[in-house]
């Protein structure tokens, strides 16, 4: 009662001093960095750099997606702006040329972007067509180190145990991030089967195309849900590339493993539940099972 | 010493008639709401019977009160193990059909029945689930029916009588009943209070009535199980448990509670007594045959001059005190030594004490005559129809000494009055009843007179509530001074 008393009085001092300065500095901001005409090809590099890296390149060779040299002269730009937004509904709409890109590359679903407006959109072909000029074009290549397309088909037998670790969680990632057993699963040895929220890793390897294609994935995570669980939580290159090691191990080897492993598993809890069962069934015996009038009850006829 | 004051009851079974007034009284003020159909804070039970809920003295059912463990006492089915093994679910609570499913009648069927060839009905619905339903049992299904093999039959008490001894009480010339009624006993120990896990339930100190928070009551039920006397009950509606509050808003505006003051035959006596609470532990952890006596030794003599100083070093006003010394519950449970408690193997100490009732002798039956003739008035305490051993059981937790005792004083009292008002009886035989009790006349014409010609104020003295020192223990009331109090419903037009 006396507590409430105490709020009441003291709220009314204490809000209208502040709430017109905080709105004055959310409105300043708000002119100052969200208007949609700001946006350049400057912005269109981070765009780009967060949201597409993970799979493309501007000159310097496919990855996990196609090279986008030169894509703004090639496409039209209401082409792209489809493209980008959702490439599905795009190919299912019978887009010829995106059946083609998509059949081309193993058909690997781009993930679609929904998220960026259609300014963000146009910053973004915007700093494309800057990149694909051919005087940055030349040096774009040179700049961005260049990874290796056989660095896990050389690891060693540690890289690939380091990487296992880091898949399963036993070895902590260094910034904390989730381990990857927490959605995917792989069928591999002793591996416990792990979760079904995201896609089955066990030829990853060979479908996002080598270690290019989940050094981009593993780099800036391009779905939604993987983008939220390593936001400020990013996985060293090191790591990214024990784990490539061990997804390549695991695809190399996919042919030896027993498909049943899951089953141990569902039995396993099955058993176990009904054991659960067995056991509160044991510990509570002793409860009142019937209502105490229930011989009252059995010698009534019933009219209903 | 830690003197404290209760509120006390005793009830008159000698003259409870069973009308239920009483609970229809209680069930008008408190229990006429969504979730509380089912419940009767006040009931009137038909002894033998089951009572309500069904069986609630077996104890190996419901598992409530205290049970004897070594020099103290612990909680039968609740407590730190057993109450967190059965917290989510408690595998003794009572069911809904313990209890009965509480119904109403379509009544508007009778007016809004379309024309046929049968008279309209009012068809029962359940008060819970609103369907139509087959009424199989209600709150006093057993009334009356002191001999019926579902009800009377089945009677807890009637294990402690061998098997001659029920066939004897079950005769149809030898048949009998009596009423119980029950309300919460606000008891010195309550297991209620003792097995919640929110601490919701508390014993007010200044008046020792036991309540619910309803702020802090999360819905555990274990004081549904707990209560042995099964007083508490769970509202479905609210989600919180509710019990008898001996009506404490009458109470502290110095009106008696409901059900006392509803009933008819002015069987119910309500007054404050002085207690000891250090002897409790002591007085719940004696052997069963000794509980009477050590319970009523905790009481104390309100007019001891000694009591009297320790009573005020507590903080107990002196109007308490006074009425203390007026109470007919003081008189009745100690002066007198009429009233026992109800079940007080259940070791909860319970503050509500039943006079037993007088019932008629034993009749018998030769060559198809039945003959009801004794060779005095009254055939004396032993052909009693109720035999000592089944009173014994409901108020002296087994010791049959006790049940003999109370009812031979209150035949003195009976032998006294007819010589008296009659005088047809011999003069020898009523100082020999009165010499074994050592009863003197005085205290034969008191009991008669607080008996059968109390007055309201004699029945009910009621001490002064003092809430307002009672809220200052718990608030500072300064602090909500110029904040309450005064106000509008509509904003005034006037004014600044």
């Amino acid at each position: 009662m006396r507590t409430k008393i105490a709020a009441i009085k003291i709220e009314p001092m204490l809000i209208p001093s502040k709430k017109p300065v905080l709105q004055i500095i959310a409105l300043a901001a708000y002119f100052l960095f969200m208007l949609p005409n700001g946006l350049s090809a400057q912005d269109g590099e981070a765009i780009f750099k967060q949201n597409c890296a993970a799979c493309h390149k501007v000159g310097g060779g496919r990855m996990v997606g196609p090279d986008l040299m030169g894509v703004t002269t090639k496409r039209s730009e209401e082409w792209l702006i489809k493209w980008t937004k959702s490439s599905q509904s795009l190919i299912k709409s019978g887009d010829a040329d995106a059946k083609a890109i998509f059949e081309e590359f193993n058909q690997t679903p781009m993930p679609d972007q929904a998220h960026l407006s259609d300014a963000d959109l146009k910053a973004l072909y915007a700093y494309v067509a800057s990149k694909s000029e051919p005087a940055t074009a030349a040096t774009a290549g040179t700049n961005e180190p260049a990874i290796a397309t056989d660095a896990s088909k050389n690891a060693t037998a540690e890289d690939i145990e380091y990487g296992k670790g880091l898949f399963i969680g036993s070895q902590a990632l260094v910034n904390g991030g989730p381990a990857c057993i927490s959605c995917h699963n792989v069928n591999y040895a002793d591996v416990i089967p792990g979760g079904l929220l995201a896609k089955d890793l066990t030829n990853a390897f060979s479908r996002l195309g080598g270690d290019a294609g989940i050094h981009g994935m593993l780099g800036a995570p391009p779905f939604p849900a993987m983008t939220e669980a390593y936001k400020n939580k990013a996985i060293t290159d090191k790591e990214i590339a024990a784990i490539t090691a061990f997804l390549y191990k695991v695809d190399s080897d996919k042919a030896n493993q027993q498909v049943a492993s899951f089953n141990y598993l569902l039995y396993g809890g099955f058993g176990g539940a009904v054991m659960l069962l067995a056991l509160i069934f044991l510990i509570w015996n002793n409860r009142k099972k019937y209502t105490v009038k229930k011989s009252i009850y059995d010698r009534q006829i019933k009219s209903i | 010493m830690d003197i404290r004051s209760q509120v006390s009851m005793v009830f008159h079974l000698d003259k409870c008639i069973g009308c239920h007034t009483c609970s229809i009284a209680c069930k008008n003020i408190w229990t006429d709401r969504k979730g509380a159909e089912y419940m009767w804070w006040n009931n009137v039970e038909t002894k033998p019977g089951t009572g309500y809920p069904t069986k609630w003295e077996n104890q190996d059912i419901y598992k409530g009160g205290w049970e004897k463990n070594g020099d103290s006492v612990s909680l039968k089915g609740a407590g730190k193990f057993r109450g967190l093994k059965n917290i989510f679910h408690n595998p003794h609570m009572p069911v809904l059909d313990d209890y009965y499913e509480p119904w109403t009648y379509k009544y508007q069927d009778l007016f809004t029945a379309p024309e046929g060839d049968d008279q309209p009905t009012a068809r029962p619905v359940s008060l819970v689930t609103g369907e139509h339903m087959d009424v199989q049992s209600g709150p006093n299904w057993d009334d009356d029916l002191g001999g019926s093999p579902d009800y009377a039959r089945q009677d807890v008490n009637l294990q402690s009588l061998s098997e001659a001894e029920q066939e004897a009480m079950f005769q149809l010339e030898r048949m009998t009943f009596s009423y119980l009624p029950r309300i919460c006993n606000h008891c010195l120990n309550p297991a209620c209070v003792a097995s919640c896990p929110s601490g919701a339930l508390y014993k007010r100190g200044e008046d020792g009535i036991v309540l619910i928070n309803q702020e802090r009551c999360r819905a555990w039920r274990m004081c549904v199980t707990a209560c042995p006397y099964k007083k508490s009950y769970y509202n479905w509606h609210t989600g919180k448990s509710e019990k008898c509050v001996l009506c404490y808003p009458r109470l502290e505006s110095g009106q008696a509670p409901a059900c006392f003051h509803s009933c008819v035959g002015r069987i119910r006596y309500l007054g404050v007594l002085l207690y000891d609470a250090d002897k409790i532990k002591d007085a719940v952890s004696v052997p069963d045959d000794q509980l009477v006596d050590a319970q009523l030794d905790i009481y104390l003599d309100p007019f001891d001059p000694e009591v009297i100083k320790q009573a005020r070093l507590n903080g107990i006003a002196d109007s308490t005190i006074d009425a203390a010394q007026k109470s007919p519950v003081y008189k009745f449970v100690k002066e007198w030594r009429l009233a026992l408690p109800l079940h007080p193997e259940f070791r909860t100490l319970p503050n509500l004490f039943y006079v037993p009732a007088l019932l008629p002798t034993m009749a018998t039956v030769a060559n198809g005559v039945y003959d009801s003739t004794s060779k005095s008035l009254w055939n004396g305490v032993e052909s009693n129809r109720l035999p000592m051993k089944y009173l014994a059981s409901l108020f002296s937790a087994g010791s049959t000494g006790k049940i003999v005792e109370v009812m031979k004083r209150l035949m003195a009292v009976r032998l006294h009055r007819r010589g008296v008002t009659v005088g047809d009886l011999n003069v020898a035989e009523i100082s020999s009843a009165m010499s074994e009790v050592q009863m003197d006349a005085e205290t034969a014409d008191a009991i008669f007179r607080l008996t059968s010609l109390a007055t309201f104020d004699e029945r009910f003295v009621i001490p002064p509530a003092h809430r307002e020192e009672s809220i200052e223990m718990l608030e500072n009331t300064a602090d909500v001074k110029g904040n309450t109090g005064f106000g509008f419903k509509e904003k005034p037009a006037r004014g600044l």
